[in-house]
């Protein structure tokens, strides 16, 4: 605070009245509301085997992304990370760059969705989260990394290992208004073969395939399988994971995950689709025409019934396929 | 600026012809391994939609659709034609509504997409629409 006169009574009433026209103007964050759901946000909750790294000049990006990665039992330091994700003559780190940073490092990246609650949610289930913000203003910005790593619901603070601070309490009102202004960016990262708190399936998958595409493979095929675990309703996990074995030319490992796809999922044209290709390269022509004709079936705007990757090899004898809902069972 | 309007015309065919070989390219049948990534999508939008379509469940929202002559199935119809990209607005349209409000801020864009369509005499609902046609 700045006080450019000593505080006479006027320019004390005037400043009481800013400040309540300015509370006026901000909605105040609410802490989750204590019910059954939300009965373990009550207590003070800090993670202490988040390492704490202070920051360089303007460089919270990196020292924040080694808290974030060693937290989870990696061993690097801001000075390593300072290449991939920091950028001199702007000083600073680029959102994305932080992101792509993480999965460099086979780490699952999740955005949280910009709830307090999942934040905090986040947290108690023991995952630092990696929230961006805005200490200044929308129209002279300051933006800032920063790991949540901590709350106290009493006193109403979040606790960041921030800049140069280490386990820094500030107010939720505050915390939420900086955060606010970044459109409440947040993200756990993760290992793989763990899940967030609070994750969605799909988004969860999203995640893994933004692993694949990236060529972090290994990385991917074990987020999928966790997600096959976890959600048994979600046909791109096994989907995900036959991909990833057709690209490796494991073709007779991709032909199981198929097999098992549309074994639980049969009216997923994809699945009959994708079997239908690695039942060809395999050279069961006869099995990859009937899961074609089934792909077609399913979805005939989609998918053609003619195969096209036949192969030259012989029959081999250990072909078979699954039995087609949409097509009629006289095959045998 | 004439030097461009010069060759405008073959910007033009260029640009016609582009559009026509994307659209060949996208109406024949996949004939290949379908990513992952282009599954997830699939599916969010259809989470999309389902959404949508729960929420035409509830009673005050039934409610007002019978108020204004409009019936479920009507409305139904209407978002299984709805684009993916028209499906993300409506969601974050309604995250963006303040709380409470999520029910009316349906209707009105339920209306929106109505009137627009009227408009194109696409359909019917609303006669104080005049076509653009």
């Amino acid at each position: 605070m700045f006080f450019l006169f000593p505080p006479k009574p006027a320019s004390r009433l005037v400043s009481l009245l800013l400040i309540l026209l300015l509370a006026g103007c901000s909605t105040s964050p609410k802490w989750p509301a204590a019910d059954d759901s939300t009965a373990s946000l009550q207590t003070r909750t800090v993670l202490n085997d988040v390492p704490f790294y202070p920051q360089e000049l303007y460089q919270c990006g990196p020292a924040a992304l080694a808290m974030m990665l060693n937290s989870q039992g990696l061993n690097t330091n801001p000075d390593i990370l300072r290449d991939l994700v920091y950028i001199p003559g702007r000083e600073g780190s680029l959102q994305v760059e932080m992101v792509a940073g993480a999965r460099s490092h086979n780490m699952l990246v999740y955005t949280l969705d910009g709830e307090l609650e999942s934040l905090l949610r986040e947290v108690e289930a023991g995952n630092p989260v990696l929230v961006m913000q805005n200490l200044f203003y929308n129209w002279w910005p300051q933006w800032h990394f920063a790991v949540v790593m901590g709350f106290d619901p009493e006193k109403q603070t979040i606790i960041l290992h921030t800049g140069t601070r280490e386990r820094h309490e500030t107010s939720v009102e505050v915390f939420a208004n900086t955060w606010a202004r970044s459109d409440n960016w947040a993200a756990v990262i993760l290992p793989p073969d763990q899940i967030p708190a609070t994750a969605t399936a799909l988004q969860y998958l999203s995640a893994a395939n933004d692993l694949e595409t990236t060529g972090r493979t290994n990385a991917a095929m074990t987020a999928y399988r966790t997600a096959e675990r976890r959600w048994q309703d979600q046909p791109a996990a096994i989907l995900g994971q036959g991909n990833i074995a057709y690209t490796r030319q494991h073709v007779q490992q991709a032909r199981k995950h198929f097999d098992r796809l549309v074994t639980k999922f049969p009216n997923e044209a994809v699945g009959w689709n994708n079997l239908a290709h690695t039942l060809g390269e395999l050279g069961c022509n006869d099995e990859a025409a009937i899961a074609q004709q089934c792909a077609a079936a399913l979805a005939p705007d989609r998918f053609e019934s003619q195969v096209e990757s036949q192969s030259d090899r012989v029959h081999p004898d250990h072909c078979s396929v699954p039995a087609c809902p949409a097509l009629p069972q006289s095959r045998d | 600026m004439s030097g461009i309007r010069k060759h405008l015309r073959y910007v033009s065919f260029f640009m016609a012809l582009m559009l026509s070989l994307g659209s060949v390219w996208s109406s024949t049948a996949t004939a290949a391994m379908v990513g992952t990534g282009e599954m997830i999508t699939g599916q969010e939008v259809q989470l999309d939609r389902q959404q949508l379509m729960d929420m035409l469940e509830q009673q005050e929202v039934q409610d007002k659709l019978a108020d204004m002559g409009v019936s479920e199935d009507q409305v139904r119809d209407r978002i299984q034609n709805l684009t993916p990209q028209e499906l993300a607005e409506f969601e974050q349209q309604l995250a963006e509504a303040p709380a409470g409000q999520g029910v009316v801020g349906v209707i009105v864009l339920f209306l929106l997409v109505f009137i627009v369509t009227d408009m194109l005499c696409a359909t019917n609902i609303f006669p104080f629409v005049n076509c653009i046609r």
